[in-house]
């Protein structure tokens, strides 16, 4: 049987292992973590339906426990060819393909230092704000009764100033539905998002958008916040210029929450270089072509799957990884 | 005895000319000066700074022992070639004296003495020393044809391109001393005499070439001797040589005290035209090493000053690093020169320009001690924060200045060439310091210290930068410090270093929490984070660029933080910085006091 | 000209007319600094900037009017910046906004 190393457990992974057993193609999944299912661990729900993360992770985990698919947890690829890796532990294990699924990074921002996050305890970020949902802490960081909340969109992306030029695709969006997820949990609150343009590309998106104005009531402001400060009052005052009217504007605010953007991970750089395979300027690794070669890296036997390539949706991801295991198959299928 | 034929009448041109054209440019340059520039030589004349200003003549117009100590062969290049034709023409008038005792002799003869002296019975000695000092002139020469072919090996990796001028009285140089070596030569072959080296080279000649080529050739040899001459000394005063002469009067001026400032003035004339144009200030030019920018450094500058075809992208491209500065054998001021050209081509009026100043005032909390954190540091907040910290930590009573945003300093508008403009900045923030009755101004941005402590007229209120208050505060023991395990490499932000002289303190600080590793470049050599206000001229892709390559050198320390004391520096080296942190010294205090 | 006043005055037109205007020096502009076609305008020059929190002067509203060609004016609100150089390390696009002050200033400076 062919065996062929995915690296990455997240939904990209698991979904291509899937894909590969029903094509009776042993798959092997390397994660460097203790469990599966990647960031999606850590969201509380999806936009713009508000499915329960948990529910998309339960289902591929129960299919990947069911199949029988190898797992090797806490487990890092240190380098790979088509035909082996080498793990963290120093074994090496041989395949007849690769898949790579190792997602994205969360944008620090910290680096950002003029928003304050990580200086001023009112001041979050996206991933945060779901994790706290899933606590059940949001209320421990917003307070009480917090009267107004601000929603920082194109947190490293799209800004030449932290070295990320292209856009992260999902904020957008994200912060619609958290802003929504807000007005509900307190209804006396107003929620502000600050962004630069609003893409809403995805089925359901733009609906959410004109529910989030006319349902949430929920303003759009369009500025980027420039600078975060403390108030006497335990507040943050925030900084922006209104562009549609061309003033400075300031205002105080309760919790300040960043969407932070989908870096490129840092390993890429060292496999490209291993391997051959091509990086585009954003770091992400870049696919064969982006319409009939978007899963194959140009390298025989090695593939991409999800974020990897460029920030994605879930369903997007999940999608691509199905077209993955069907090249892997493809390949193995005319090399034998 | 007659000391004239018709051959020295290059020469005498040539010299004649070159001594008006010094003397006029020089009266004129002086006669410009302003009044209390006039006023300072005249008070200084009688002082000991002109036996001060005679001492460093020698040691640099002669010896030039600051290219020495940057680089020896490059030294040796420079010394061969000013003390040993300065000897040769010292030496060649006692000699002179020595044969024909004194009476006046005209300059031509002193010069071409070997020539009138073929009937005078020989002096061995004159003869051996003049030859040693040829050949001491001559190595210094190869050097310099060297250096023009293999300028790696002189340990340069760039050399200056030259002007036409330049190019022609350069060659003229390069052939003065060996047509002198032939000329005499042939001289001593035709009637004996001479030492090791002109007198062997001419024994051979009179063994083996004839008696009437000879003097064919003696004639031609003497006319081209003096034609090299000349044509060198015509050439002088509109090449890089004036140099030679000009580093003269400079020393005697600076030792006086007079400086080029915001304005220019008539002194600069003075620094400009003593670039020697040896091109020391190219290669730590990151414009130049990282970039591959390489006309607009100060060589260039000060060339297209000089010949009044300076244009606004070569006088805006500069980081005002004063990395070269630092290097300059001539001691330049080639930052304020640089401003005050920008001035001329960038100034304009600013009567009214700021008129919706009046009134502001955006400080809060009372105090002895102001604190002024600067637009950047408004753009750094954990800066802010960890002052707020050892501020409180100290007990000590601060006003704000500008925490809630205020006015800009005014260096930005000086280093950009509004000077104007950057007067009114000065005029409201003292006013608003006055106003507030502080005593001691802290500022944890260097570009904000460089005014406050130069342009702005501040007495009885001291200014410090953060590292320097935070160094006393723990010397005094107001502030507790716990020193812990972390490894620092700090980056010495131009202003604060090279601009002010601040480099100890921020060290001492370092010091006293964790374990400093310096990088390969620092202190008076510490690179520039390639984000300086003062250059206009760079893109942000150009900037980070520099960034990188800083940050590659500051990582290579090994060291897990990168701290520096410039919020503009610590937000370009952030974007640089691969692996380590990079933080402000106030930063790792705040972190380090002990609870 | 002695004109006859009817009761009211031709204002200067409301829309920006770049059939009219003329885009000569604007072109010049963006040929010295490409970059500022970049622009995105997410304000975030304008919400920093020392003198926009002081005065009305906005950056970003000045240089996007010059590149459509108005230049009226533009000259004499540049002049209020004090080049502190807050906005040049802000711009999510990397402009070198303080090159842009002067080179409008430079551009600009008889209209």
């Amino acid at each position: 049987m062919k065996r062929v190393i995915i690296i990455g457990g997240g939904p990209a992974g698991m979904q291509t292992a899937l894909c590969l057993v029903r094509r009776g193609i042993e798959p092997v999944i390397v994660e460097c973590e203790n469990e599966l299912g990647g960031k999606l661990r850590n969201w509380h729900v999806l936009f713009p339906t508000f499915t329960p993360a948990s529910d998309v992770l339960t289902e591929l985990r129960r299919k990947v426990r069911e199949n029988r698919i190898g797992v090797h947890l806490s487990t890092s690829v240190e380098t790979f060819t088509d035909r082996q890796a080498t793990l963290s532990d120093g074994r090496v294990l041989t395949c007849d393909a690769v898949v790579v699924a190792t997602g994205f990074t969360l944008f620090d921002a910290r680096i950002k230092e003029e928003y304050g996050y990580g200086i001023y305890d009112k001041v979050i970020t996206s991933a945060d704000l779901e994790r706290l949902f899933n606590e059940g802490r949001v209320v421990q960081a917003a307070g009480e009764h917090p009267r107004r909340i601000a929603f920082l969109h194109c947190v490293g992306s799209r800004d030449e100033k932290v070295c990320q030029q292209h856009c992260s695709r999902v904020c957008c969006v994200t912060g619609v539905k958290q802003a929504i997820e807000m007005r509900r949990l307190f209804p006396e609150a107003d929620v502000f998002n600050f962004y630069m343009d609003i893409r809403m590309f995805g089925p359901g998106y733009e609906e959410l958008y004109r529910e989030a104005q006319q349902r949430y009531g929920i303003h759009f402001v369009r500025g980027r916040i420039s600078e975060a400060a403390p108030t006497h009052d335990n507040r943050l005052q925030i900084k922006a210029e209104d562009t549609l009217t061309g003033r400075p504007l300031r205002m105080s605010v309760d919790l300040l929450v960043l969407l932070v953007g989908m870096r490129a991970n840092d390993q890429n750089a060292a496999w490209a270089a291993d391997n051959g395979l091509n990086q585009a300027p954003s770091g992400f690794l870049q696919p064969k072509d982006l319409f009939l070669g978007n899963v194959r890296s140009g390298v025989e036997g090695i593939f991409y799957a999800g974020t990897v390539t460029a920030p994605k949706t879930i369903g997007e991801t999940v999608n691509e990884a199905t077209a993955a295991a069907d090249a892997v198959a493809d390949y193995l299928t005319t090399k034998a | 005895m007659n000391f004239f034929v018709p051959f020295c009448i290059p020469f005498i041109v040539g010299a004649v000319a070159m001594f008006i054209t010094l003397a006029w440019k020089w009266g004129l340059w002086l006669y410009r000066l302003p009044r209390a520039d006039k006023k300072r030589i005249v008070c200084g004349l009688p002082t000991r700074a002109t036996l001060d200003a005679a001492g460093e003549v020698v040691c640099e117009s002669l010896l030039h022992r600051r290219i020495f100590r940057v680089n020896p062969l490059l030294g040796y290049m420079h010394m061969s070639l000013a003390f040993g034709w300065f000897l040769l023409i010292a030496v060649g008038w006692a000699e002179t004296i020595a044969y024909v005792g004194f009476r006046w002799v005209p300059l031509q003869g002193h010069v071409f003495f070997r020539y009138f002296a073929t009937g005078l019975p020989h002096k061995p000695v004159f003869a051996f020393i003049m030859d040693l000092l040829l050949l001491f002139v001559l190595s210094g020469v190869a050097l310099a044809w060297g250096k023009r072919f293999f300028s790696k090996r002189m340990g340069m990796r760039r050399t200056t391109r030259h002007v036409l001028g330049d190019r022609i009285a350069l060659s003229a140089l390069w052939f003065i001393f060996p047509a002198r070596l032939i000329a005499e030569s042939t001289t001593c072959a035709l009637y004996e005499g001479g030492g090791f080296l002109t007198g062997t080279i001419g024994a051979w000649m009179g063994e083996h070439i004839s008696t009437m080529t000879l003097l064919t050739l003696e004639s031609v040899a003497w006319w081209f001797y003096s034609s090299c001459l000349g044509i060198f000394f015509v050439a002088l005063p509109f090449s890089r040589y004036m140099h030679i002469f000009t580093e003269i009067p400079l020393i005697f001026l600076r030792r006086y005290r007079l400086r080029s400032d915001e304005k220019e003035s008539s002194y600069d004339r003075f620094q400009v035209d003593a670039c020697s144009r040896c091109g020391i200030c190219i290669d730590p030019c990151q414009l130049q090493s990282v970039l591959g920018v390489d006309n607009v450094q100060s060589v260039y500058f000060l060339r297209d000053r000089r010949y009044g075809m300076l244009r606004a992208e070569v006088a805006d491209n500069c980081l005002l690093c004063g990395r070269c500065a630092q290097r300059c054998p001539v001691q330049i001021d080639l930052n304020t020169l640089r401003i005050n050209s920008r001035d001329r081509l960038h100034n304009i009026p600013a009567e009214r320009r700021y008129d919706y100043l009046k009134g502001v005032d955006r400080s809060s909390g009372t105090g002895k001690v102001g604190y002024f954190a600067g637009c950047m540091t408004l753009l750094t907040p954990r800066t802010l924060v960890a002052m707020e910290r050892i501020f409180h930590a100290a007990g000590e009573e601060v006003w704000w200045a500008d925490r809630d945003g205020s006015v800009c300093c005014g260096r930005p508008l000086k280093l950009a060439g509004e000077t104007d403009a950057a007067c009114k900045m000065r005029e409201y923030n003292t006013e608003l310091f006055r106003k507030h009755g502080i005593t001691t101004l802290v500022t944890s941005c260097p570009i904000c210290l460089k005014v406050f402590r130069e342009d702005y007229a501040l007495d009885g209120i001291e200014v410090l930068h953060h590292s320097q208050y935070i160094f006393r505060l723990i010397q005094s023991g107001r502030l507790a410090i716990e020193r812990g395990a972390g490894q620092f490499t700090y980056h010495d932000p131009c202003e604060l270093g090279r601009g002010s002289g601040i480099y100890d303190e921020p060290r001492a600080v370092i010091e006293a929490i964790g374990l400093l590793l310096e990088p390969v470049d620092t202190r008076e050599n510490a690179l520039c984070c390639g984000s300086s206000v003062a250059n206009t001229a760079i893109t942000d892709g150009q900037q980070l660029q520099i960034a990188r390559s800083v940050t590659a050198e500051l990582e290579a320390t090994g060291a897990g933080t990168i701290v520096t004391a410039c919020p503009l520096c610590k937000k370009a080296l952030g974007r640089g910085a691969v692996h380590a942190e990079v933080r402000d010294l106030s930063e790792i205090v705040a972190d380090a006091v002990s609870k | 000209m002695a004109a006859i006043h009817f009761g009211y005055t031709i204002s200067k037109p409301r829309a920006i007319d770049l059939d009219r205007n003329n885009l000569r020096k604007s072109d010049e502009i963006l040929r010295e600094m490409p970059e500022l076609q970049t622009c995105i305008g997410c304000g975030s020059c304008t919400a920093v900037c020392t003198a926009g929190n002081l005065t009305e002067f906005n950056f970003r509203k000045v240089h996007t009017l010059v590149r459509r060609g108005e230049y009226q004016g533009a000259y004499e609100e540049m002049n209020k910046c004090m080049l502190c150089g807050k906005c040049r390390l802000v711009c999510p696009r990397g402009i070198n906004t303080r090159g842009v002050v002067l080179l409008i200033k430079r551009k600009l400076g008889d209209f």
